[in-house]
């Protein structure tokens, strides 16, 4: 498909805690299908766009566009039900509930109910029958994935999916993103502090510093830029 | 919305054998409460149970809005007592027939609750139960001191036809006849929610009681649900309040006062909230310490907060819950 436009575009997005602006005018568009990467120190804002994208932000100011349309107005519910999800950086669960109850539930708003197919890709189907607050924090890491990713949303934005996850799960995890994004054809902004995981399955880097844009390109071209190196990547890269 | 199209397969993919064991105790037991009448021959031991029964009704709505919404209400008589003062005020002023009034009486406050839910299920944690507390005393308070409309603390006795609902009167005040209507509706109650409960929607409602912004975030709205399910407590709140006032054809501004919104909460968490039918078996315990103790010291409400004091350490899920562990440790499965 030619794509005319974007998936999801952000133009002038501002947000203000008093006086300090954790976003300060970043404009950010993924064209459809591709996996962003999305990265920036510890308070960069990088959870703020999401919020502001997905919804959860209360005040805010710019524009949100879910494939072309104006999504600045709808609500967080709205948003879902027109294809925008997304996961959290703190694990973001229903606890009391069984595993495979809460996918179904969260397919059910969807048009198709993929949640077996999300559940056997995620390795989620064996423990279809427990309840969320008894198994281990990695499968709750993949199920907060798993309830963004169920009903295939035509956009996905994660926060640190990854989060505290061993060296191996994550990259495991990475593979399995890119996988089946790829074959679903979602576009993903993915955060991520992981730098392999970045670099493993991004086509396009956006970097995030002070609630400022201050570099976007390909990896190899972020690795290359003096400033993210100072300012993020320090050390970790020759 | 989504509930219709829930695959049949989500249904039979749960253990299969709970479902119905629930059902065949649900049974069990309506018939050893139906058996009751010929058993106990004491009037006043049947009219204990008859008192239980209603309360229990009452106490299964409270403990139904803690079990789905996790919210704890401290003004559930009202609902309660306007079912039992629209039959009254509807009867006194010969406005309708008694059938009519009766289902008017369990809708009216159905419909408010829903009204006055989507504005106040939004309101979390103690601020909750203070305002259903607010809202229930105003009305006490209304038809205490509005003496034209509701003859205040005197009360009103109802002038019922000599049939409702085809039924002759006298079955509905007598003891014997009437645990056993009480007793087979708390059943029905019981087994609706319980349906209800393993709904989808019975699923939604958890799972916002359970985290309400990943709820939204999964795409659902999360005040309607709760505002109906505050309803559906009310409901049946209402239901206990019909009943009340067929067995005893008087009411008073008693019935909307804090304490009995008090006392179903109380039935409620001394049985386990957490069960459908835990609030029925927390109701049932309470009238028999109520009983034993009332017959030797006046101060039994002492006995029956030392019993709460203690369920609520020591039995964090209620009588029901420990009950629930026992069997399972019984029956020697679901360790989880
Ligand atoms: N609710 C809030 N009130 C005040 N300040 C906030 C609030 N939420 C975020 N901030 C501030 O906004 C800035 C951006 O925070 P944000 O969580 O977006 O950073 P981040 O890039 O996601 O960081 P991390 O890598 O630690 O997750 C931070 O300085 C943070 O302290
Ligand atoms: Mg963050």
């Amino acid at each position: 498909m030619i794509a005319p436009g974007w998936a999801i575009e952000g133009v002038g997005l501002t947000r203000r805690f008093g006086g300090f602006a954790a976003l300060d005018g970043v404009s950010i568009a993924v064209p459809p299908g591709e996996i962003r990467g999305l990265i920036g120190p510890n308070g960069a804002g990088k959870s703020t766009l999401m919020d502001v994208l997905s919804g959860r932000a209360q005040s805010w100011s710019g524009t949100v566009r879910l494939g072309g349309v104006d999504i600045s107005r709808l609500t967080a519910v709205e948003r879902r039900r027109a294809g925008l999800a997304r996961s959290f950086q703190r694990t973001n669960i229903f606890p009391d509930l069984g595993i495979g109850e809460q996918i179904r539930l969260a397919a059910a708003t969807a048009e198709r109910d993929n949640s077996e197919e999300v559940m056997a890709e995620l390795g989620l189907a064996a423990l279809a029958d427990r309840r969320a607050a008894d198994v281990s924090y990695g499968d709750q890491r993949r199920l907060d994935l798993a309830l963004a990713l169920v009903g295939r949303p035509r956009v996905l934005l994660l926060d640190e999916p990854a989060a505290g996850l061993s060296m191996s799960e994550s990259l495991t995890l990475a593979g399995i993103l890119r996988d089946l994004a790829g074959r679903w054809g979602v576009t993903v902004l993915l955060v991520e502090h992981d730098m392999d995981v970045i670099f493993s399955i991004c086509s396009r880097v956006t970097v995030l510093h002070l609630g400022k844009i201050l570099a976007d390109g390909t990896p190899d071209e972020i690795r290359r830029v003096p400033e993210v190196v100072t300012a993020y990547l320090g050390s970790t890269v020759e | 919305m989504t509930s219709a199209s829930v695959p049949a397969a989500a249904a039979a993919r749960r253990p299969a054998g709970r479902g119905y064991g629930f059902v065949a105790g649900l049974v069990a037991v309506a018939a050893i409460g139906s058996a009751l009448p010929l058993l106990v021959g004491s009037a006043l031991f049947l009219t204990l149970m008859t008192q239980a029964a209603i309360n229990a009704i009452l106490a299964t709505g409270v403990g139904f809005l803690v079990r789905q919404n996790g919210s704890v209400s401290f003004g559930h008589a009202a609902f309660f007592g306007i079912a039992a003062y629209v039959v009254a005020l509807t009867l006194k002023h010969a406005v309708m027939p008694a059938e009519l009034a009766a289902i008017i009486a369990i809708l009216l406050p159905t419909v408010l609750a829903f009204a006055l839910g989507l504005v106040i299920v939004r309101i979390v944690g103690v601020a909750f139960s203070m305002l259903t507390l607010a809202v229930a005393q105003a009305l006490y308070e209304l038809l205490l001191k509005w003496r034209e409309l509701a003859n205040g603390d005197d009360g009103m006795a109802i002038a019922f036809p000599a049939r409702v609902f085809g039924v002759d009167m006298a079955t509905f005040q007598q003891p014997h006849s009437m645990f056993l209507i009480c007793w087979l509706i708390l059943m029905a109650v019981i087994l609706g929610l319980w349906l209800l409960a393993r709904s989808r929607f019975g699923t939604l409602t958890l799972a916002i009681r359970e985290n309400e912004e990943r709820a939204r975030f999964i795409g659902y709205t999360t005040v309607v649900p709760r505002a109906l399910i505050y309803a559906v407590s009310a409901a049946v709140a209402a239901l206990g309040g019909l009943l009340f006032v067929l067995y005893n054809g008087f009411v008073s501004p008693g019935t909307l006062h804090w304490s009995l919104s008090g006392e179903a909460l109380i039935m409620a968490i001394i049985g386990g909230p957490r069960l459908v039918w835990g609030p029925a078996l927390g109701a049932v315990i309470f009238f028999f310490i109520k009983n034993a103790a009332g017959d030797f010291t006046d101060h039994w409400p002492a006995v029956i907060g030392t019993v709460l004091i203690l369920v609520t350490v020591l039995m964090p899920r209620g009588v029901g819950g420990m009950l629930v562990r026992l069997a399972g440790r019984v029956g020697g499965r679901r360790s989880s």
